[in-house]
Formats: C-alpha cells, structure tokens, sequence
C-alpha cells in the first residue's frame, strides 16, 4: 500500500497520467476521423501508422526511408541552428558583459535590446534570407539573432542580482576589476545565465525550420512543406512534426541537465529549501 | 547611484538622449548608404528609410487592412489563451496534485516550434467554415491561443500559490471559505504575475500571428505580405510591411506597460 501511495503522490505520475489522457483524446478523435474522410492521415493519424512509417523500411523516395530522409534533413536544419545558438549565446554574453562593466554602454544598448525582443524578428526571416543571400547563412543569423536578446538580458540581470554584501567583501579584499568578475560576478551569473539558454533553445529551433520552408533545397521546413504540398507520404509530415515538437521540448531539458551538470551547488540550494 | 536631484535629472536625461543619439547614427548610416556596405548589400534589398515611408504613405490603405487583419488575430488569441490559461492556474491551484502535471504538460507545449503547430491546427479546422476567410481566421487565432495560454498559465499558477507569508493564516482566522480566500487573497495577489505573463505573451502573440499567416490558406496579414513580397523580389514594400509590424509590436508592449502602471499604482 505504502508504494502505491508513493507513486501516485508523486508529480511524475500525474505527469503520465496527464500524457496518458492526451493519448486516448487523441486516438479516439483519430477514430472519429478514420469513419468520416477519406484521406484520414491528412488530417488525423493514429499514433500507430506515424511509429510505423518512421519503423518502416519502406523507400519512399527510391533510396531512402521516411526516418532516414527526417534525420537527414534534421541534421541540416539543426546544426545551423545550434551553430547560431553558440553564436547568440558568445555575443549576448559579450554584451552583457560590457553593459555590467560601462553603464554608458548600458544605456545606449539595452532599450534596443528591448527592440529585438518585441519586434516579430521571425517576420524578417525572408528579408534576412534575401540579405544574407544564402539559406544556411540566414539559419545561422536568425537563430543568433534569436538567442542573443534572452541571453544577454538575463545575464545582466545575474549581474545586477549580487548582492551589495558581495560587492562590499569583495572591497574589503582589495579585489581587482578581474578578480571582481571571475571569481564573483561570473560564477554568480551563471543560473540566470541557464535561464537564457533554456528560454532561446526551443526559439533556435523554431527559426531555423521556419527559414527552411522559405526557400528550397536541404532542411526539416523545407521536407515538411513539400509533405504537405503531397509530394510525398503525408506521414512525413507527421514524422516532422513530432520529431521537432520533441526535438524543442528535448532541448529545454537538456539545457537543464547541463546546468545541473555544471553547478551541482544549485541542487544543494533547491534541498535546502 | 547618489540621491541628489541634480545628478538623477542628469541620469534621467542620460538615459533617454543617448539611446536617441544612437538610433540617429544608425538611420543616418542607412541613409546615407554605410549600412549597406557593412551588410554587404545593395539598397535594392535594403531599401533607404525615406523609400520606405515613401512607400507606406502611398499604400496606406492596402497596409492598414493587412494590420487589421493581424491584429484581430493577435488580439483575440491574446485574450483567448490568457483567459484559458488563467482558468487552467486556478484548476491547478485548486486541485494541486493533478494540477502541477497539467502545467508540465502546458508549460511543454511552449516548446513546440510554431512551425510545427500551424500547419497542423490549419488541418483541424479546415471544416470550421466554407469560407476560406473565416476558416483561416479561425486557425490563426487558436494557434496564437495556444501559445499565449502557457506563459499566462505557468505565471498565474505561481500568483495564485506563492502567497505572503501567514496571509493564509489570517484568512483561516477569518474563518474564511475557499472561495472568500480565492476572491479575497490569491485573485488579487495574482495580478502583478498576470502583467508578467503578458510582457511574455504580447509579444509573443504578434510573432505566432504573422507566422501562422505563413501557412494559412487566405492571404492576408502583415506576416503574409512580408512574404509575399519577398516571393515576388518587391523588396521595398516588404520592408514597409517589416516597419509595420515592428511598429504594431511597440505599440502594443507600450500600452501593456501603460496599463501595468495603471493597474498597480497603488501597490507601489
């Protein structure tokens, strides 16, 4: 008795329980769908036919299966997107940087950097790809673009989170603008730093598809938009859909697991609690 | 950082003539061709700022149908999934043991790509209406409400439950109900978490609604006209229809943060 209470008290299994029912909605509206039309996969397939066709050996463009095409493309879509994530974050912690140490800089920078965040940047997308005039070059950009406005607001905000009794031993030692930071303001930065990352991760992600279905060629965005137009099996397109909607919610955690990696103190800190 | 009058006004001014001074240097840049150079483009595809007012003067009413056209979106999903999301908090609050897994869940959804969503949302309301106008509508606003319903719901939780300390204590001896504790205590210690959400989701609603018009059937809205332009190599009126949007997503954060100022005068 005792373990099933422990296990249905905890948060993990009305989590799956919560999953769980979003797979009966699902399969029964699927069901519903099957009767009805005639095309049943455009518009709802069961969960099943999308683990088949990405199971399957079929070739479905001559030398390829459905999972090998989605990884392939993937592999495009997402190592742009990664490339500008790492890009975005260097840069945004660059200037967060330079705005904590020169608070000129601070204020000629931050309300633009406010601009970026409510400016719809993903409706650029096509400009920038017309700029850049190279479709991988724009991946790149975009997702840097994305990723350096959370970044860098965040880090600042760890900056300015320390505390004055910090800042006042720090003092009392006698302690260089060098040593201020490396051994202070950097390590101290750090959790709002990973709140950045967590936040721009699924963004990357996002931009760098999105810019795919602009223009031809390799990428998720541009396999998802050919799905739909029916130049291939319409499970394609489900595959894709899955795929990234997994791919952004994997990233947010994976940020996590890094961070928990990186500063074991913040779990000593959350116990504590 | 000292309290004199003479060096806050001084501060005060810093802050609003240098952001100024700086935005000039950049429109000057562009104007005067230095951007393009750094960009390494040419003012086809980068069209000067006075080309582009140009522009938005002449087509002024073709422009406004389209903001229209996204605003609605925008704004409804706005309302929509801030109300549902609001609703989800406070079954969350209500029931906390089921209702932390629905938030993981929720707070999931967050990090599927639009991308992804739109098409798939656009597929399940195809029989909404014959109409192709209504149809895409209807699509576009139930994308922007799931986006927008995460962030109001995830913050409004944290309203609804992280409360002052001992006000619970006060409430039971009170003797007040759920309910008179819920109108009385967490409804109003949500608030200021509401405006959090909202600085997320205003936002965020603008951007889901012009890409969602990407994917739609019925061309219309800004996001759409960017693209179309683009498709069809007329550049300078993409960038009017770029210079709209971002003026639609200013005005919009702008009259948040005038209505947080309202709303929570007097907890300052």
């Amino acid at each position: 008795m005792k373990i099933v209470r422990k296990i249905t008290g905890s948060k993990l299994f009305f989590t799956l329980l919560w999953i769980a029912a979003l797979i009966i909605i699902w399969e029964v509206f699927a069901y519903q769908v099957e009767q009805t039309k005639r095309t049943p996969e455009n518009v709802l397939p069961h969960l099943s036919g999308v683990v088949d066709s990405i199971t399957s050996d079929k070739k479905i463009n001559g030398s390829q299966t459905a999972f090998q095409m989605v990884m392939e493309n993937a592999g495009a879509t997402l190592s742009r997107a990664a490339i500008g994530y790492v890009i975005g974050i260097a840069l945004g912690f660059i200037l967060a940087l330079v705005m904590s140490l020169s608070g000129i800089v601070e204020k000629i920078v931050f309300p633009y950097l406010m601009l970026i965040q409510i400016i719809p940047i993903l409706g650029m997308a096509p400009i920038i790809n017309a700029i850049t005039g190279d479709i991988a070059a724009s991946r790149i950009v975009i997702a840097a673009i994305l990723t350096f406005y959370p970044v860098a607001a965040n880090t600042l905000a760890g900056f300015k989170a320390v505390k004055r009794e910090s800042h006042e031993l720090m003092y009392s030692y006698s302690a260089n603008k060098f040593q201020l930071y490396t051994k202070m303001m950097i390590p101290s930065c750090i959790p709002y730093f990973f709140t950045g990352l967590k936040i721009s991760a699924p963004m990357a992600i996002t931009a760098s598809i999105l810019v795919d279905t602009l223009q031809g060629g390799v990428g998720l965005g541009c396999l998802l938009s050919q799905s739909l137009k029916g130049a291939m099996t319409r499970y394609v397109f489900w595959d894709i859909v899955f795929f990234s909607a997994i791919i952004g919610i994997l990233s947010f955690y994976l940020i996590g697991i890094i961070e928990k990696l990186l500063c074991p103190y913040k779990k000593l800190e959350q116990k504590g609690r | 950082m000292s309290a004199r009058p003479n060096s806050k006004r001084r501060n005060a001014v810093q802050s609003a003539v240098l952001p100024l001074a700086f935005g000039a240097v950049l429109v000057t840049a562009w104007q005067t061709g230095l951007l393009h150079k750094l960009l390494n483009t040419d003012e086809y595809v980068l069209p000067y700022p006075t080309r582009i007012l140009t522009i938005i003067g002449e087509n002024s009413d073709k422009i406004m149908e389209n903001v229209w056209a996204s605003l609605e979106v925008a704004l409804l999903g706005l309302v929509f999934g801030s109300i549902l999301g609001y609703l989800i908090a406070v079954f969350a609050a209500a029931f906390t043991k089921i209702g932390s897994g629905s938030l993981t869940i929720i707070s999931s959804f967050n990090a599927i790509p639009i991308v992804a969503l739109a098409p798939v949302i656009i597929n399940w309301t195809k029989d909404v209406s014959p109409e192709a106008e209504v149809r895409s509508t209807v699509a576009k606003v139930v994308i922007v409400t799931i986006v927008c319903m995460a962030s109001m719901s995830v913050n409004a939780y944290r309203g609804l439950t992280e409360l002052p300390a001992f006000s619970q204590d006060l409430m039971k001896t009170y003797g007040a109900g759920r309910i008179t504790e819920f109108a009385k205590l967490r409804l109003p210690n949500s608030v200021p978490y509401i405006f959090t959400a909202l600085r997320v989701s205003v936002p965020v609603s603008i951007i889901s609604a012009l890409v969602s018009e990407y994917f739609a059937e019925y061309v219309i809205g800004v996001g759409r006209q960017i693209r179309e332009n683009i498709l069809i190599a007329q550049y300078s009126t993409a960038w009017a229809y770029i210079i709209v949007a971002c003026v639609i997503g200013i005005a919009m954060y702008v009259l948040l943060i005038a209505a947080e100022a309202l709303v929570l005068k007097k907890r300052r």
